[in-house]
């Protein structure tokens, strides 16, 4: 075994400059340093880091042409299996996909491969790389498309790319789904979000905002007028904590609320743009995950003096990636392990004053897992301005409540066979609708898969 | 795309009237639901009740109030954005004796959506009772219920005409009176519809009224609009906004509403201090 090389870190921001906007905190590899990391790549016989991807990149062949300075040719073949690489290169949670299984990880840091993936659809974005061809005349043929997120956008364009007439509808007055409202701009600048959806409009795709299918346009309207359905409406409601003395406070945010305000609305550019956002000085978020960094980061450079984030397990097994927890811990948050909210005390104006919580420890339950469990009489408070309840999100009951014939669990996800159908003929669903709250690259992948199951029921149909 | 504003008149010293073009929402619209309005590209998603529908075009009374309402008076011809009809219209049928009653803004384009349409429907005997603060400010015969209600009520909360104080007074009168009424609709200030919401409680009459609560998306995606009905959680946006005012908890509800006094006050000094659009306060 040769020796590695060392992993060539990627120029970032500096953490005290950074809480101070909302600009990209990694600044991107040069073609220099892509070209240096990609050459770490040994080439195995079998990459075990491809299966690991859930759309199985060709990441060794990326590798090589990028080290061989054939960007042209790395960018068209990444395309090919991934819709959106400039996103899911920065948001994929790598270290349990691709670079988990990099067989660098035995020795050293894995291949960069998320970063290089963010690279090259930067670089192809850059140089105006055609890809996008439509092979097939089927305008006759239309899809329906319910929701612009990761899931929408891709089969769209691959539909598209079948010849389809393909329309997509979604509630927000801006496309992208989370990728738009969710996902802050130090993270995913919305630049490449929205030259995305330009380009899916230039091949053609008919993006309807503000429309909400069950609300201001029905779903037996799209069936009528459409030859399939695709279902990508995520799951986007916020849960709540439900606890004692939650209701009705002032300074409680669901992590939607708070993050739709900050991104969607640009409430960090408040008062030039007109929606506001209030920030306490000290910032308490509940959850671990992506979306409870997102807002802890996000309340920090909207000017909270003190963020903390509260957790009722330990940091590892905090769902984040591990990049965000790590970008987190460097910019000053707080993290609060094995503690737990269990009740909010408001002051008169009905503002939320002080958290009572529990601390917890990790028991082993009958089937060995360990559970966060309250240690009776740990009672302790901490006073607060704003709370951002990060719980996670359960599908938007709006659209389901009025097509009752699509067939869900109990938790509200849509239920879909192996061709992503439901169970109503030639409406098909992916993305978070049909899975419950996941990720980018999962999204794209099934909203890809879901176009060729659509295509084949629309050929079969034709016949 | 931009829509388009056709008319915009003073109704009186706070409120104004705004017709604009909205073909697609002003088709779907039903009584009861509402719409969002952004002004430009950087506006805020704001709700507004609308008064009437015609031709494609959508009426709405608005407020002269906040940085938003003041942008439209400062000479405003086109709406970046109408979204809607959004939230659920009322049931359009014969209830009996129906009052609607209203006390603000939002309210009275509520109140003429209503008696419009319930007015139309055989079985219907309409009143509709309309507060003003005082006689300088009710609106021109036109846009109140006068025509289209069977009968109709002003009252000022200085007395300068009809009853004094809010349509709470002339309800209960009505209810003294021995007036049978099977339903209320209503909506306006929210401490006043918490002080009807007991008069409809003791005398157990069903009804519904808004909420106007504080929204962002306006689709169930961000739980800012919560109320609590009989304890439990709902979303004014995709549940209401009209709910069994007995049911409501009104207190929490009025709190909620104040929660971003400091921003809107902001918002205001910036507008004022950047309206001339020279650009050079940009820099
Ligand atoms: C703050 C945040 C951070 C995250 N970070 C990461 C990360 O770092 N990495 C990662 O892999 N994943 C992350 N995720 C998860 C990831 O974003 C989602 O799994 C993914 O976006 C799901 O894609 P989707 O297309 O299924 O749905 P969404 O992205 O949720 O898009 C659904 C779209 O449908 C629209 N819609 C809903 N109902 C209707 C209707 N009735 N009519 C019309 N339109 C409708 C919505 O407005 C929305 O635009 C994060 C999520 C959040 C909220
Ligand atoms: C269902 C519904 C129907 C409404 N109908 C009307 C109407 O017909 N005419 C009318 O003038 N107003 C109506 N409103 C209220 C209107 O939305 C607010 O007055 C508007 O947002 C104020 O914006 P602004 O920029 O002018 O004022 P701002 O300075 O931003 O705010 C002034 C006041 O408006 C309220 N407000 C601010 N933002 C919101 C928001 N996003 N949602 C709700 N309230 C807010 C607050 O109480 C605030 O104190 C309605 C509200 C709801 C929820
Ligand atoms: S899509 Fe995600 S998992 Fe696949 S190679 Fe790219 S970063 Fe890795
Ligand atoms: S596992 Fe790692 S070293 Fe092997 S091909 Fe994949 S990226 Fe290269
Ligand atoms: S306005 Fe966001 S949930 Fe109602």
């Amino acid at each position: 075994m040769p020796k590695i090389k060392p992993r060539v870190p990627m120029g970032e921001q500096p953490p005290l400059q950074r809480i101070k906007n909302f600009k990209s905190v990694p600044y991107g590899y040069t073609e220099d340093e892509a070209v240096e990391e990609a050459a770490r790549c040994i080439q195995c016989k079998k990459p075990k880091c491809e299966p690991a991807c859930p759309v199985n990149i060709g990441i060794k062949e990326m590798n090589l042409l990028i080290a061989q300075r054939k960007f042209k040719e790395a960018y068209l073949l990444v395309k090919d299996d991934n819709t959106f690489p400039a996103c899911s290169g920065r948001v994929c949670p790598q270290e349990k996909q691709c670079e988990g299984d990099c067989i660098l990880k035995k020795f050293d840091e894995p291949v960069a491969i998320g970063k290089l993936e963010a690279f090259i659809a930067d670089w192809g974005a850059k140089h105006k790389v055609e890809v996008e061809e439509i092979v097939a005349n089927n305008e006759d043929k239309h899809v329906a498309i319910v929701g612009s997120g990761p899931a929408g956008l891709a089969c769209a364009a691959e539909c598209r790319k079948f010849g389809y007439a393909v329309t997509i509808y979604e509630t927000l007055h801006k496309a992208g789904g989370v990728l738009q409202y969710g996902i802050p701009e130090f993270r995913l600048p919305k630049d490449i979000v929205d030259a995305e959806v330009k380009k899916l409009e230039e091949m053609g795709v008919k993006i309807e905002l503000n429309h909400t299918v069950g609300q201001n346009i029905y779903y037996y309207e799209l069936v009528s007028q459409n030859d399939a359905v695709f279902l990508a409406m995520g799951a986007g409601a916020p849960k709540f904590m439900g606890i004692q003395g939650e209701n009705p406070l002032d300074g409680v945010y669901s992590s939607n609320e708070f993050l739709i305000r900050a991104n969607l609305m640009k409430a960090y550019k408040f008062p030039e743009w007109d929606t506001p956002i209030d920030v306490g000085k000290v910032v308490a978020v509940l959850g671990a995950g992506n979306v409870a960094m997102d807002a802890a980061r996000t309340a920090l450079r909207l000017g909270a003096e003190e963020v903390h984030i509260i957790y009722r397990r330990t940091k590892e097994y905090a769902p984040a990636r591990a990049e965000e927890l790590h970008h987190a811990l460097e910019e000053g948050i707080i993290f609060h392990e094995l503690v737990n909210p269990v009740r909010f005390h408001g002051n008169d104006d009905g503002f939320i004053d002080y958290m009572e919580l529990v601390k917890m420890e990790l028991i082993e339950d009958k089937k060995g897992k360990l559970r966060p469990t309250p240690i009776e009489g740990s009672n302790f408070y901490m006073g607060v301005d704003t709370v951002i309840e990060a719980l996670g999100t359960v599908p938007n009951r709006l659209f389901l409540d009025k097509a009752p014939e699509i067939k869900r669990d109990k938790n509200g996800v849509i239920i879909v066979d192996e061709n992503h159908m439901t169970s109503v003929e030639g409406t098909f669903a992916g993305g978070d609708a049909a899975s419950g709250a996941a990720t980018v690259i999962k999204a794209l992948g099934e909203g890809k898969n879901a176009a060729k199951a659509i295509h084949a029921y629309i050929s079969m149909h034709n016949n | 795309m931009a829509f388009k504003i056709t008319k915009m008149i003073d109704l009186d010293s706070i409120d104004f009237l705004v017709d604009v073009e909205a073909p697609e929402v002003a088709e779907r619209f039903h009584p009861g639901q509402f719409v969002m309005l952004m002004t430009r590209k950087e506006g805020e998603r704001i709700p507004m009740s609308v008064m009437k529908v015609d031709d494609g075009k959508i009426t709405m009374f608005i407020r002269k109030l906040g940085k938003t309402s003041k942008e439209l008076r400062d000479g405003m011809t086109s709406f970046e954005n109408v979204i809607g009809p959004l939230g659920n219209g009322i049931e359009e049928k014969a209830y009996g004796t129906v009052v609607v009653v209203s006390d603000a803004v939002c309210g009275h384009a509520e109140n003429y959506a209503i008696c419009d349409a319930l007015g139309k429907i055989e079985g219907n005997n309409i009143i509709s009772i309309q507060t003003f603060p005082s006689k300088k400010e009710v609106y021109p015969d036109e846009y109140l219920t006068k025509k289209i209600a069977d009968r109709h009520f002003i009252t000022t909360e200085d007395g300068s005409l009809g009853d004094k104080g809010s349509y709470v007074v002339t309800l209960k009168r009505l209810i003294e009176n021995g007036v049978k009424i099977d339903y209320v609709f209503g909506g306006g200030k929210l401490p006043t519809m918490k002080a009807v919401s007991t008069v409809l409680a003791i005398n157990n009459i069903d009804n519904l009224f808004t909420t106007r609560q504080m929204m962002v998306d306006g689709s169930g995606m961000c739980g800012s609009c919560r109320v609590y009905i009989d304890g439990e959680m709902k979303l004014s946006c995709i549940d209401g906004p009209m709910f069994d005012s007995r049911k409501i908890n009104w207190t929490r509800a009025m709190k909620r509403y104040g929660m971003f006094k400091k921003e809107e006050k902001k918002a205001n000094e910036y507008y004022e201090a950047h309206k001339g659009g020279c650009g050079q306060c940009q820099k």
